[in-house]
């Protein structure tokens, strides 16, 4: 679905990508992990196209995406969970899920889609008319998640949905993640928490420094080494 | 030396001053577009020593500039919590009071039968110490650039000492420049004073420098153009500042002909210029590579070793 | 007490016009998280475009508005496009110091085309002052403050039930996430400036319509008096933008009718600075951390 192909990205003079090429497989859970600094944001900001490549190609489903605008982009059918969850904080529950349906104007469409988020994420329905400021971090996360989702993706896109979050919220999520894709959403996924990753990840790959390092399945590689490369890099050879 | 080019050359003198001024508290990281307040302290300050108190010259200039420096001082610590445009337009609001005040302000002396001193609205005239003491213009005009390289000079021993690194510091990110141990409060009234003192010379020298002075000199335009003149120009170095001055004050004398015109095409270009150029024209990086180069042909001065390893930088 | 009254009513009656400015100004603080210092000027350049309808064509004064509003409209565009949509994330004084130069540019056009002094505008009405019991109220004034409210509930209306507003609310919310959520943000902000300069052509064009006049002065004039009122107001609240005018109004009545016109522009200069030492977030504002983005 997703084909990225020899991507470069830099800030300034450095490099944060340094030609990354993958795959994300339709209707499958992709999971990218790494230790911070690798450059798994600025990938996503890169597909979602608040960052322009210097090189490499971006194709969901053979269109070509990179040099389009960000709000193309979305129109194409990716959407970005971004890391920090990011959620309108003046606005309310439901007027951001609003906003995540821009782009459409189905009335129809959006109103049956908008009963499905609340029959999927009940806490947003309770706090429907709240501003979203005022939710907790949990809470915002779902809402993220919801106001991708109205959007109709064709892939899904999250950025460390667990940053920040309670460890039983961190569970819930991730069984949010398994049923999406369960109901056939595609997602490519990065994170941090490599162990709740490995339990719902298809496929799995480890960047490390702006490079893909390791692409596999879950339990190819020793969950404890997976782990220590996604905190810590692969350890240099002393001497 | 043609008188005009003379009186041209002063006034880029004088101006710098607070362009200077203003770049100063940028390079802390703040916006003022209020250091006009402190050149007009300074210019009514040093006029009213040497016509109403009749003090010598050199008395005069650093009463303006201890007076300018004095008040920023007081006024830096109030709007110590602000920052960016909520600091940018407390100065704003801060120079428009000083400037209606000036307005009221009226403090007239008896000297010989005739009345001197600031008069409101009507200004401040007769501040006459350069004809009294037979200083022409071309000594006049050495007097302040005498000045101003003595400002530049402080300026480059800022950037290399421990005190420069402080400021830009404290510009980058005050919340971990303060996690470092330094003392954010005071750095930041330090830096206020210096720069409200560098605009009091220059108030001082115009006073003298015009014998005339009024308050609607001292306005919001004034202000802003200070700033600008550092984006202009540069903010990777205190020539930034003077270069501004000279583009905008030289630009006008030269094209006297397009006179009527000056703003809408200076005002283009530097719109122009700041989209291509958002840091100037002499920007962080442009300075950075024009010392590289400069420092494979003169090894000589260096800037503060930190690297301990003894590599040099 | 019959003075303090009639004042407070003056004073309402202008306040509302500097809410209004405050208005524009906050609307286009909002969406581009930066001051337009040629704010003032471009509804000036709006107001010479309705001057030049009365003198040369005498039209009326339902003419010379829109032709203020478009002419206002027209010049806001043009400061987008030159001093902050080519700017890129981090350079927010380079974006003020450009509109400051705009604001150099518009008024010595300005003043080359229309050198004199002052130029006449049509009045909004000629007729007697209202009498309310001991009070009076200008029917000018009266026409001011209610096209200030109906203008205020426009706005409100678009922010809060079209989609544009809704795309507008998102940008001032979080501008990296109304990408993410497919909003054309670049299309948004230039429809937005456009819109907020209109709003400040139809402050201009009331204010004017009042004094009958308008000055090469008013570009700076309005620029500040938005400034206080936004500023006290809170900045980005669209309430607080025509609270704030209506405080600094009030504030200013008083203080010209007990101490004259110098100590009156004093006192709103120093009511903002207390304002921002005190409560900088205004009266309904947020707090200036939410506010502003990372330094310049």
């Amino acid at each position: 679905m997703l084909d990225i192909s020899d991507l470069v990205t830099a800030y300034g003079k450095i490099d944060a990508l340094k030609g990354v090429s993958l795959q994300v497989e339709t209707g499958k859970i992709t999971c990218l992990l790494g230790p911070n600094g690798a450059g798994k944001t600025t990938l996503m900001m890169t597909i979602a196209g608040l960052l322009h490549p210097r090189r490499g190609s971006i194709r969901l489903a053979g269109t070509e995406l990179v040099g389009l605008s960000p709000a193309r982009i979305v129109a194409h059918g990716i959407a970005l969970v971004p890391e920090n969850r990011l959620v309108f904080p003046q606005m309310s529950v439901r007027e951001n899920l609003l906003a995540g349906a821009y782009q459409r104007n189905d009335k129809v469409g959006i109103d049956a889609d908008l009963e499905r988020m609340y029959a999927r994420f009940p806490r947003l329905k309770e706090r429907n008319e709240q501003l979203a400021g005022t939710l907790s971090g949990g809470e915002q996360q779902m809402l993220a998640v919801a106001r991708a989702l109205m959007s109709r993706p064709r892939v899904l896109l999250m950025d460390e949905p667990s940053l920040g979050l309670a460890p039983l919220i961190v569970a819930e999520i991730f069984n949010i993640v398994h049923e999406l894709n369960r109901d056939g959403t595609t997602i490519f996924l990065v994170e941090q928490n490599a162990h709740m990753a490995l339990q719902v990840a298809h496929r799995f790959l480890l960047m490390e420094q702006g490079r893909i390092t390791f692409k596999g399945m879950p339990g190819q590689l020793a969950e404890a080494e997976v782990i220590q490369r996604a905190y810590l890099g692969t350890r240099r050879a002393v001497g | 030396m043609d008188d005009h080019v003379i009186g041209v050359l002063s006034n880029i003198g004088v101006v710098s001053f607070v362009a200077l001024s203003a770049y100063l508290l940028l390079l802390t990281g703040e916006i003022s577009f209020g250091q006009q307040a402190f050149f007009a302290i300074g210019a009514y300050g040093a006029g009213v020593a040497t016509a109403l108190w009749g003090w010598p010259l050199a008395a005069a200039l650093a009463w303006g500039a201890a007076i300018g420096g004095a008040v920023a001082m007081l006024v830096g610590m109030p709007t110590l919590r602000l920052h960016g445009l909520y600091f940018a337009v407390a100065t704003l609001a801060f120079a428009e009071m000083v400037r209606i005040l000036f307005e009221l302000f009226r403090y007239q002396v008896s000297i010989d039968g005739e009345l001197v001193g600031p008069n409101g609205g009507e200004g401040f005239r007769n501040i006459r110490y350069v004809f009294d003491h037979n200083i022409d213009a071309f000594q006049f005009l050495l007097l302040i650039y005498l000045l101003l390289a003595a400002a530049l000079l402080g300026f480059v021993l800022l950037e290399r000492s421990r005190l420069g690194v402080i400021f830009r510091m404290i510009g980058e990110d005050e919340t971990l420049a303060g996690l470092q141990g330094i003392s954010v409060v005071r750095h930041r009234v330090l830096a206020a004073g210096i720069a409200g003192s560098l605009a009091g010379i220059g108030g001082g020298l115009y006073a003298h420098l015009t014998t005339y002075v009024e308050p609607r000199i001292f306005d919001v335009m004034l202000g802003v153009h200070s700033l600008a003149y550092g984006l202009i120009g540069g903010l990777g170095t205190a020539l930034g500042p003077l270069l501004g001055v000279v583009i905008d004050i030289g630009l006008l004398e030269s094209i006297r002909a397009l006179a009527g015109y000056r703003m809408i095409i200076f005002g283009g270009f530097v719109a122009l210029l700041l989209i291509v150029r958002p840091r100037g024209l002499l920007d962080e990086t442009t300075v950075h590579r024009l010392g590289r180069g400069w420092r494979q042909i003169f090894p000589w001065p260096r800037r503060p070793n930190l690297n301990r390893r003894g590599n040099n930088a | 007490m019959i003075d303090l009254i009639q004042n407070t009513i003056d004073g309402v009656m202008i306040g509302s016009s500097y809410g209004l400015l405050a208005l524009g100004f906050t609307l286009i603080f909002g969406v581009m998280r930066r001051l337009d210092l040629a704010y003032g000027p471009s509804i000036m350049i709006g107001a010479y475009f309705g001057t030049i309808l009365y003198l040369h064509y005498g039209a009326g004064p339902f003419a010379v508005a829109i032709a203020v509003v478009i002419g206002a409209a027209i010049a806001g565009i043009y400061v987008e496009r030159l001093c902050f949509a080519p700017m890129k994330a981090g350079a927010a004084i380079a974006s003020m110091v450009s509109s400051f130069a705009i604001w150099m540019q518009l008024e010595q056009a300005a003043l080359l085309v229309l050198p004199r002094h002052t130029y006449p505008f049509p009045p909004l009405s000629t007729g007697a002052p209202l009498a309310f019991g001991p009070f009076l109220v200008r029917i000018d004034h009266l026409i001011m403050l209610v096209s200030t409210l109906g203008l205020t509930a426009v706005v409100h209306l678009t922010l809060h039930r079209t989609r544009f507003g809704l795309a507008l609310r998102a940008i001032i919310g979080n501008p990296v996430a109304a990408h993410l959520v497919g909003i054309d943000v670049r299309r948004a902000v230039l429809v937005a400036f456009a819109g907020a300069s209109s709003v400040g052509g139809a402050a201009g064009f009331l204010v004017l319509a009042v004094d009958q006049q308008v000055t090469p002065m008013f570009g700076m004039w309005a620029t500040m008096k938005g400034l206080i009122a936004m500023m006290i107001g809170g900045l980005g609240s669209v309430p607080g933008a025509v609270v704030g005018g209506v405080l600094l109004g009030i504030v200013e009545a008083h203080s010209q009718w007990y101490f004259g016109p110098q100590i009156r522009d004093l006192v709103a200069y120093f009511l903002l600075f207390a304002f921002l030492v005190v409560r900088p977030r205004g009266l309904l504002g947020c707090p200036p951390d939410s506010v502003l983005p990372q330094k310049a």
